[in-house]
């Protein structure tokens, strides 16, 4: 849950009474993107990624005009603009038209928890406006303080103070950085980054902090981002439907977030633990349609309906259906695998029988009777399944399930369609 | 209270030695103790330790206890209560949810002085009161494990403190050794834990540390008490990405770093664990390289490339660990604790591959589970055939379903289109066995339902004649024979079955057809040979023989007929019914498609089928020995089920070819989903008796349900289409249907028909009457295109047309929808419909018989009825075993609410 850019950030940053460029958005009119470029001389024009992106790969990304053909030809080459970094894609959904600040002097400036202090931790330099991994070290404050009493104007004082900053800059930053902490502790932030804060001469040659550009973290396990009143959709960056639906049984009672790792692929794995999440999916690589973590304990209720979604979603093109966890601590098995079953029949009910092949590695409290009532499921639905103790690695039972697939891909699947019933058509899937 | 900081720490650490993470001496109080995670965990965690909570909170519900094998803990409102009733503690437990666990750790360290430890199970606290709790516990002198964690154990002390660390079994996992354990993951805790004992190492205390963004017991913090430690003699760590916790650490021994999480640099996203997130420099490459330089080793660690050096290993495969920690631990001249127990080799404990040929590396045999889940998987093995969950049934099947796009039905996962392709005796028993028959297979069916149908000498033909004379249709006569065939007619063969079923159960045979089979080892004893051997009166009986000659004669195998062939007694006919059954019904009962109380049953329906296939044939046809002079020992040995029914429908032995018609017209004819008022007859009838006690469940009169649920509107109306037919056609000159070369013009016909037809309508519609319904025209589903057509119809045509097969009066109807719509009778070209296949099949059956005289109308409406009937009863059989085997007792009635009163 990130947002970049300041058409949102402008709005969060009144929150707290600190100040911003002024900022239009995709659909300003040639009349206001004018009258800003009278008023303020220039404009930048950046792209609207929803969710936001990393600032890497950036670069050509924001354009500059000092006209209103030039800020309307780059409105046009930005508007859909593709960023990629890596294997990350992010489309563009419209432009910001951000007054251009004029200023000596550009300050970056981070609120964020660092693990290095395990506490809430400030970063600040004078020398902003560029990557501060360029930055020397003595450029660079890099300051922890008191989550209970918060961000105070001393620590800022002082950390100004420890790098030599212009004193110009002193007074006026201390004055309203202390103000950021209030937005990133109430409103459930995790990270706040202003890169740059442009110091903008005002009254008397006093110098104004403005926050020219805006990058924020925020904690879904935080009811207090629902404060903010943002709309679902700014963070919905490239959710798949299934995402949505799915990760909407969240609670903090099992289920950790579900990911879609690959659309096309052919292993659904439900995996129990976060570190069979990562084992798993790390084996796994392409073949795993999604990324998940239904440890916890949950519920019969709230598995079924989760499994239904997933089904629902990815049950069709899957070749193995991989239950896969450690052995589990508190998770009832009996529980789980009869929640997972039930919504597999009740999916072979509503949407006929397709090919599968069932693997399962999995220990914990009521194991036995766990695979017991799954394999009694199984039998009913005419599935083949093998069941893995805790006794076996789990990173074997993950090349078993990659091994079956492989069989399944070469003919395994029209094999198993064929006792099934499924006719050639219905097969569906990759094989 | 200031408590003493460990030397050299900018911030609080109390913990100063593993040893005492988790001591002997530590007393717990467990906030939310009364929580669904806590009810489960804390009794175990609380017997095992012995006895360790002292008091647990939860606000409102003071008084109450929580009940554990070593005594009921009591329960507070709050800390100030438990602590005012003379409860100390030193160790606070917190199992609140995620908004409450700021505030309970305020509780605990304002609350008690002596409080030197928190531990907090909840996941997915906020980063905003993970500051804070942090913030607390600092100033307040308090170490902190967790959140989102499974808590800590102790294997020398067998103390664990929190969570579930372990399980429901925490001695299981907890075993006595030298080897520290810090992981990021819970369940990896344990399972590395396990893992060790695999190269003979045991452990000393294992610290789940949780993976949030705020890890209050960190590695570094692990790593200082570890040192001071002088049981562990190593350490293994599980990380993951994110955060700088790991970096830089001096671990002073020998330890394993085990970092998962590569691919999550390729998200941008949060997955798992909360705080595994990939940040700048914090990957798990990153961290991969911090051990290695803490190490000293180059490459990481895998079993094909041991890279290790004394101060340690890196993997990034939990399954690694244990060899890289016996590596390491040689160049320390250190032995493991104990001898290897057990192996991480693959070993299913459960596998059914459902007679699917899968590759040998895939096929991996089931091998026996440590003790005591190898008697538990011993108990559920013992189960033979497929348990099904009872829910109720009413209009609802686990046997049939029809789609209603395309209105096609399907029985157990078989289309009925799919079924029409099968030759009959393939599809007699998949109602039952849910599968299509294979050669074999039908050979049993073949005779175990020909041995039924000759019903000489029985009283049924004394019953079905007089229930003819009194003019009642076939579905009615049908029902008094079925009505006859009573539990007691088949006590004895469902109870040889029953018999069978035990003694091969856990045989090994997995194939009904396995005559090679060694059946030494089963052993029948005195009182079940008598079920199987022919009593004194049924000495004279030539039947039991006739049947393994016929058996013989197709080549046909049973294990189960061979072995009761080995005891060298007469059989007796029941006997004999129950092996064929048992043939047909072993493979899918051992491959658990099927339970076990349908392969018991299906003899009863293999004789009903008979029966009531008898039962249409009028009584003088039944003869000692033969059916309409067809001899017994021919209708054995080479008749099929198709042949019979041509033969119970005709009186006449079937000529090549001609029985396809009747096999398409059955297979099209066997359901039409559990909504079908057939289909309702028989369900009500077996709710009526109670599938719960499913032994008291009569299935002759549920046959009678559906029987009596059929009638001149359902099933008896395929002579309408028949009577159109005849209509165009009488006095046509029309010899052979199956001829092109008919010299009829259809198309003459047809636009003469529909010409007569609009002119009906139009008169029909001056008067304000209805207009007559053409049957086999038009759909109410398939309707309002151009040019419509009904997908079943289609299906059957290209079928016939492929094979060569012509029909006369299907091309007809064909014409006629064309016909219909050119002189403007219908608004578009309607549908034939499947009703229309049938009529047409029908009739091409009988024409022969009806130009020359020797059938009548009314013959030929029987006729239609009984093929109906024919088909039907594999699609009733279906629906009563189905509402057996899942239904409730009276299931299928409507609560009064829900029924209406008119006037």
């Amino acid at each position: 849950m990130e947002i970049t850019g300041m058409l949102h950030g402008a709005t969060l940053l009144k929150h707290v009474d600190f100040p911003a460029t002024e900022v239009l958005g995709p659909g300003a009119t040639n009349d206001q993107i004018q009258d800003l470029l009278t008023r303020y001389g220039q404009v930048f024009v950046k792209p609207v990624f929803r969710g936001g992106v990393g600032k890497k790969g950036k670069a050509g990304l924001v354009g500059r005009a000092t006209n209103l053909e030039t800020a309307l030809a780059e409105k046009e080459r930005l508007y859909f603009v593709e960023h990629r970094h890596g294997n990350a894609i992010a489309k563009a959904h419209g432009v910001t038209f951000e007054a251009g600040v004029p200023a000596e002097h550009e300050v970056y400036f981070s609120i964020t928890d660092d693990s290095r202090f395990r506490a809430p931790t400030m970063t600040i330099t004078h020398q902003g406006g560029v990557d501060i991994e360029e930055l020397d070290d003595t450029e660079i404050a890099t300051v922890p303080f008191d989550a209970l009493t918060g961000l105070k104007a001393f620590v800022v004082a002082n950390a100004l103070t420890d790098i030599k900053a212009p004193r110009e800059l002193i007074s006026p930053l201390v004055q309203h950085l202390p103000k950021l902490w209030e937005l990133v502790h109430n409103y459930g932030m995790t990270t706040l980054e202003l890169n740059p804060i442009r110091m903008r001469p005002g009254r008397g040659a006093r110098l104004n902090p403005i926050a020219c550009d805006f990058k924020g973290g925020f904690d879904r396990d935080d009811p207090r981002v629902a404060r903010l009143g943002l709309p679902d959709q700014i963070f919905a960056a490239d959710v798949s439907p299934f995402e949505q639906e799915v990760n909407q049984l969240r609670t903090h009672q099992g289920q950790s977030d579900v990911f879609v790792i690959n659309d096309k692929g052919t292993i659904l794995a439900p995996t129990f633990g976060g570190g069979a999440n990562s084992l798993v999916t790390e084996v796994l690589g392409e073949s795993a349609i999604i990324s998940s973590d239904f440890g916890g304990n949950p519920p019969y209720e709230k598995m079924k309906s989760v499994a239904s979604i997933c089904y629902r979603h990815f049950l069709a093109q899957t070749n193995v259906l991989f239950i896969i966890g450690g052995k589990s601590n508190n998770t009832d098995i009996f529980e789980t695998f009869r929640g997972m079953g039930d919504a597999l029949r009740e999916h072979f009910s509503a949407h006929g029988p397709t090919p599968l092949f069932i693997v399962v590695g999995r220990g914990g409290p009521n194991l036995v009777r766990g695979m017991g009532n799954l394999a009694e499921t199984l039998d009913s639905l005419g599935l083949p399944y093998r069941f893995f103790g805790f006794d076996s690695a789990i990173s074997e039972v993950v090349n078993y399930a990659k091994d079956v697939d492989a069989w399944m891909q070469a003919g395994g699947r029209e094999e198993i369609g064929r006792t099934l019933g499924v006719a050639q058509s219905a097969l569906g899937g990759r094989t | 209270m200031k408590r003493q900081s460990q030397p050299g720490f900018p911030y609080h650490l109390g913990i100063g030695n593993l040893q005492d993470v988790a001591t002997k001496s530590d007393r717990v109080c467990v906030l939310n103790i009364l929580g669904g995670e806590s009810r489960q965990v804390t009794p175990t965690s609380h017997a095992f330790s012995g006895g360790n909570v002292v008091f647990g909170t939860s606000p409102g519900r003071a008084g109450q206890v929580l009940r554990t094998s070593s005594g009921d803990i009591p329960v507070y409102n709050n800390v100030r209560e438990g602590i005012d009733a003379g409860h100390g503690f030193n160790v606070g437990v917190v199992y609140l949810p995620p908004s409450g666990v700021r505030d309970g750790v305020a509780e605990l360290v304002r609350v008690n002085d002596a409080l030197e430890k928190i531990i907090i199970i909840t996941e997915k606290v906020a980063v905003h009161d993970a500051r804070e709790v942090r913030a607390m516990a600092q100033s307040n002198s308090v170490d902190v494990i967790g959140g989102n964690c499974l808590g800590v154990a102790d294997s020398w002390n067998q103390v664990r403190l929190g969570g579930a660390l372990g399980g429901d079994h925490p001695e299981e996992a907890l075993t006595k050794g030298s080897v520290a354990i810090f992981s990021n993951s819970g369940g990896f805790t344990t399972t590395i834990a396990q893992y060790l004992a695999t190269e003979g190492w045991g452990t000393t205390t294992l610290i789940s540390s949780g993976k949030d963004v705020y890890i209050h017991y960190s590695a570094r913090d692990f790593a200082h008490a570890f040192q001071a430690d002088d049981r562990s003699k190593a350490a293994v760590l599980y990380v993951e990405p994110g955060g700088y916790y790991e970096r830089g650490i001096d671990f002073g021994k020998p330890a394993i770093a085990c970092v998962v999480g590569r691919w999550k640099s390729k998200l941008t996203r949060a997955v798992g664990h909360a705080g595994a997130m990939a940040g700048s420099g914090d990957r798990a490459e990153d961290k991969e390289r911090w051990f290695m330089e803490a190490f000293e080793v180059p490459e990481l660690f895998t079993p094909n490339n041991q890279v290790v050096s004394a101060k340690g290993a890196v993997v990034t495969n939990i399954a690694h660990i244990p060899a890289a920690l016996t590596a390491v631990m040689r160049l320390n001249s250190i032995a493991p604790d104990f001898s290897s127990r057990g192996s991480l080799a693959l070993k299913p404990w459960i596998a059914d591959d459902k007679g699917l040929a899968l590759p040998a590396e895939l096929a991996l045999a089931p091998t026996e589970a440590p003790n005591p889940y190898n008697a538990q998987i011993g108990a559920l093995s013992q189960q033979i055939g497929a348990v099904i969950a009872r829910q109720t049934m009413k209009d609802t099947s686990g046997a049939s379903k029809m789609d209603p796009k395309t209105q096609v039905t399907s029985v157990h996962g078989h289309s009925v289109l799919d079924m029409a392709m099968e030759p009959l005796e393939a599809i007699f028993a998949l109602p039952l066995v849910h599968e299509i028959a294979n050669e074999n297979d039908r050979v049993m069916l073949d005779i175990a339902v020909a041995a039924e149908v000759n019903l000489t000498g029985d009283p049924i033909l004394a019953a079905t004649d007089a229930a003819r004379e009194a003019g009642n249709a076939p579905n009615t006569i049908m029902a008094v024979a079925a009505g006859i065939v009573g539990p007691k007619r088949i006590d004895r063969a469902l109870a040889c079955t029953g018999v069978l079923i035990d003694l091969f159960a856990h045989s090994g045979l997995l194939e009904g057809h396995d005559e090679a089979f060694d059946s030494s080892s089963v052993q029948l004893n005195d009182k079940h040979r008598g079920l199987f051997a022919a009593t004194p009166e049924e000495a004279d009986d030539p039947r039991p023989q006739a049947i393994l000659d016929g058996v013989k004669a197709r080549g046909g195998k049973s294990a189960f007929l061979a072995y009761l062939r080995g005891m060298g007694t007469q059989l007796n006919r029941d006997g004999l019914l129950a092996a064929l059954a048992l043939t047909i019904a072993w493979a899918p009962l051992q491959r658990k498609r099927i339970s076990r109380l349908t392969a018991e049953t299906l003899p009863w329906y293999l004789r009903l089928y008979g029966v009531m296939i008898g039962a249409s044939i009028p009584s003088q046809n039944h003869q000692p020995g033969s059916l309409y002079g067809i001899p017994r020992a021919e209708r054995f040995s080479h008749w099929t089920m198709a042949d019979l029914c041509f033969l119970a429908l005709t009186g006449k032995k079937p000529t090549n070819g001609e029985t396809l018609p009747l096999q398409l017209l059955i297979g099209l004819l066997i359901s039409n989903g559990p909504g079908a008022i057939s289909a309702q007859g028989a369900k009500g009838a077996v709710a009526a008796d109670g599938p719960q006690t499913p032994s008291r469940v009569q299935i002759n009169k549920a046959m009678m349900g559906f029987l009596t649920h059929c009638g001149f509107s359902h099933g008896g109306n395929g002579f309408e289409g028949i009577a159109f037919l005849l209509e165009q056609f009488k006095g046509s000159g029309l010899s052979d249907p199956s001829d092109p070369n008919h010299g009829l013009d259809l198309q003459a016909m047809a636009h003469r028909f529909a010409t007569q037809y609009k002119a009906d309508k139009r008169q029909a519609k001056d008067l304000g009457q209805d207009v007559r319904a053409l049957p086999g025209v038009h759909h109410p589903v398939f309707k309002g295109k151009p040019v419509n057509v009904d997908p079943r119809e289609q299906f059957i045509a290209a079928f016939l047309e492929e094979r060569g097969e012509y029909n006369v009066f299907h091309a007809y109807y064909r014409e006629l929808v064309k016909a219909l719509y050119d002189v403007g009778a219908s608004p578009y070209i309607f549908c034939v419909n499947v009703d229309a296949i049938i009529a047409a099949l029908l009739l091409a059956l009988f024409w022969k018989d009806y130009e020359a005289g020797t059938m009548r109308d009314h013959d030929l409406e029987q006729a239609a009825f009984n093929v109906f009937l024919y088909g039907r009863m594999i699609g009733a059989a279906a629906e009563i075993d189905d509402h057996v085997n899942r239904g409730r007792n009276m299931d299928t009635r409507t609560p009064a609410s829900q029924c209406h009163f008119v006037v």
